[in-house]
């Protein structure tokens, strides 16, 4: 009987640990926005349309990830302003950079995205030239919805794990002062998410790549390279690939120590981070490469198998498949022959006296 | 008796010395470290194929592998270091000091010896080459009488020392990146990185196909050739591979009237043997 006590006992433990589990899985719902009840109908997975194009358009929100998500405290109106009724008449585009109902705490003012595109009508992702004038192809140039979608909270954790996540450990220090958990895991996640990238380095990459990985895009700007594959080829591109998290991306090298990444300039641009004079700042962070000399970034991160490009690069990679063209086909050439030899130990061929 | 004799006979086969335990610990020593450098570097040059992830995370994942990588990279090249300490040595110990004793020294007659080293390639070896793709395209019943080491054998020596030099300073000059371009341009990591991956895949292909061919998968030695681990050479290989050497060995062993014919040979001297 002690026995079988223990076993409750035991299985007691375990069934109040997975009720805890399973109420935080299903805490995030507490934090709901869904203030005019949209969910009524966009809760539902097929809920979808197709369009004036005939392009079918899904209009299902799954709310658990939404609430995970660094948008979760904006109501859904907060942003698709024109819709004032349920049921509604086919929304507009959400545009970014209207002022949400939100208060930034820091100005008290009404929260809005107006910044980073003052940035970046700044940069050389600008649609305009200094002059003023509209660049040729303004239509390649990003606008918010190119780069980003609604990112999810992706927060560090730092009580002594290396586990990503919130850390409830790290919550129990917040309960001594802050009262309600809402608040308390809004403000870890984003103060969390804020100390990092919302993205990995492989992700950032993917996102540059929409624009700077397209030939077409690439030769109607005259770019010198496909960004992303060449950074693709270097030691820093192939850790991204296995998803080392520490490795730098487009936007640590790209965007100068402590700017938005909106102000990003061209490396024609003295202010530029990638100026020729200003490389080696990058490569010399204390972070990365803190004991090389300016020397070192000289080193070409965007060279390509390209004999225009990088032409002494090419021809030293020709000699290599060269060289392993050059000695394995004959190789195996033998080794070929040597197989069909083996079946005919003993045949010759006999010349005609 | 000696420990290694040229000559040992168990379960009626006659096999050959060849390898000193030095020599097999060395091969050993390189064959680990080298599948190791593939296994962990090949993921890195084909990052984007569906296999590099699985045989990274084998290896511990961007975090760990390169670090086994380096390791084992050191590892090699203090063997290559160690193989040309001992080359030099046993060269002039037994090869060097003796011609002293001998006679006056000079510098011909040492670059005479070296030129002579079973591992140098010589005409005969362009010969063999010649009488080889013969045989091959059925042009002779004969096989090339090889000597101590053929061809094959210099290739598969010297192509390997040919690599580790070339992937050895580009190695170290990644791995010391920083250093390296206190004197050198940012460039010449470039180039390292080229002829690293672009060399060591060469290597890895030349080994997995020539070299295991020759040495393990080849009809004569399948499964797998053991005179890596034993150091010595069965009658039949030795008389299809080093004929040469083989009749030399059993001359001088006093076994002269024991010696096979040459490959392929056998069959064709019965059958001679039968129509007279």
């Amino acid at each position: 009987m002690k026995r079988a006590g223990q076993v409750f006992r035991k299985n007691l433990n375990f069934i109040i640990v997975l009720i805890c589990v399973l109420l935080f899985a299903f805490a995030s719902s507490v934090f709901a926005a869904d203030i005019g009840n949209c969910l009524l109908c966009h809760k539902y997975p097929g809920i979808s349309r197709v369009d004036e194009n005939g392009d079918l358009k899904l209009f299902y929100v799954n709310e658990d990830i939404f609430n995970n998500s660094v948008h979760a405290k904006v109501n859904c109106e907060g942003c698709h302003t024109d819709i004032k009724k349920v049921p509604h008449d086919p929304a507009k585009k959400v545009d970014c950079l209207i002022e949400c109902h939100i208060m930034e705490p820091s100005t008290e003012k009404k929260f809005s995205h107006k910044d980073a595109d003052f940035f970046l009508a700044n940069s050389v992702h600008s649609k305009k030239e200094k002059d003023g004038n509209p660049k040729k192809f303004a239509e390649d140039m990003p606008t918010c919805k190119d780069c980003h979608d609604n990112p999810l909270y992706r927060p560090l954790s730092f009580f002594k794990k290396v586990r990503y996540g919130v850390s409830e450990a790290s919550l129990g220090r917040c309960r001594v002062c802050h009262k309600k958990d809402e608040f308390i895991y809004r403000f870890y996640n984003h103060v969390t998410t804020r100390l990092h990238k919302s993205r990995n380095p492989l992700n950032i990459a993917e996102v540059c790549a929409r624009c700077h990985n397209d030939p077409e895009i690439v030769a109607r700007h005259n770019l010198s390279t496909k960004a992303v594959y060449s950074y693709g080829e270097t030691f820093h591109g192939k850790a991204a690939r296995f998803l080392d998290e520490r490795i730098p991306d487009c936007l640590d090298c790209h965007v100068r120590q402590g700017e938005s990444v909106h102000q990003m300039m061209s490396h024609e641009d003295p202010l530029s981070s990638t100026y020729k004079d200003n490389r080696s700042n990058i490569c010399t962070n204390m972070d990365c490469h803190p004991s090389a000399s300016p020397k070192f970034a000289t080193y070409s991160v965007h060279a390509e198998f390209n004999k225009t490009q990088s032409p002494v690069q090419y021809y030293f990679t020709f000699f290599f498949i060269v060289l392993t063209g050059g000695t394995l086909l004959p190789l195996m050439g033998i080794i070929f022959l040597d197989c069909i030899r083996r079946l005919f130990p003993h045949a010759v061929i006999k010349r005609r006296k | 008796m000696e420990k290694t004799p040229a000559i040992k006979i168990k379960n009626g086969t006659r096999y050959f010395y060849r390898f000193t335990v030095n020599q097999r610990i060395q091969h050993v020593i390189l064959a680990w470290s080298v599948v190791t450098l593939v296994l962990t570097g090949m993921p890195l040059k084909f990052p984007d194929t569906s296999w590099a992830p699985y045989l990274y995370s084998l290896f511990g994942g961007i975090h760990a592998a390169p670090v086994i990588h380096k390791v084992f990279g050191a590892i090699l090249l203090a063997l290559f270091v160690y193989h040309i300490v001992y080359l030099v040595y046993v060269i002039y110990k037994y090869q060097v000091l003796p011609l002293k004793q001998k006679e006056r020294l000079t510098t011909g007659k040492v670059l005479k010896l070296i030129a002579n080293q079973p591992l140098v390639p010589n005409l005969k070896d362009a010969k063999d080459i010649r009488d080889l793709m013969k045989y091959l395209l059925y042009m002779t019943r004969k096989r090339p009488d090889g000597a101590k080491y053929t061809w094959k054998e210099k290739f598969d020596y010297w192509a390997p020392f040919w690599g580790m030099v070339i992937i050895g300073l580009s190695g170290l000059v990644m791995w010391n990146k920083e250093l390296a371009t206190m004197i050198f341009p940012g460039e010449l990591i470039n180039f390292s990185l080229i002829a690293h991956s672009d060399e060591a895949l060469l290597a890895a292909l030349f080994l997995f196909i020539w070299h295991w061919y020759n040495a393990h998968f080849s009809e004569a030695v399948f499964p797998m050739g053991t005179a890596f681990i034993t150091g010595y050479l069965p009658e039949a290989l030795m008389v299809e591979e080093h004929y040469e050497d083989y009749v030399e060995i059993m001359t001088k062993a006093g076994l002269a009237d024991e010696i096979l014919p040459p490959h392929g040979m056998h069959a064709v001297a019965s059958e001679e043997g039968g129509q007279a």
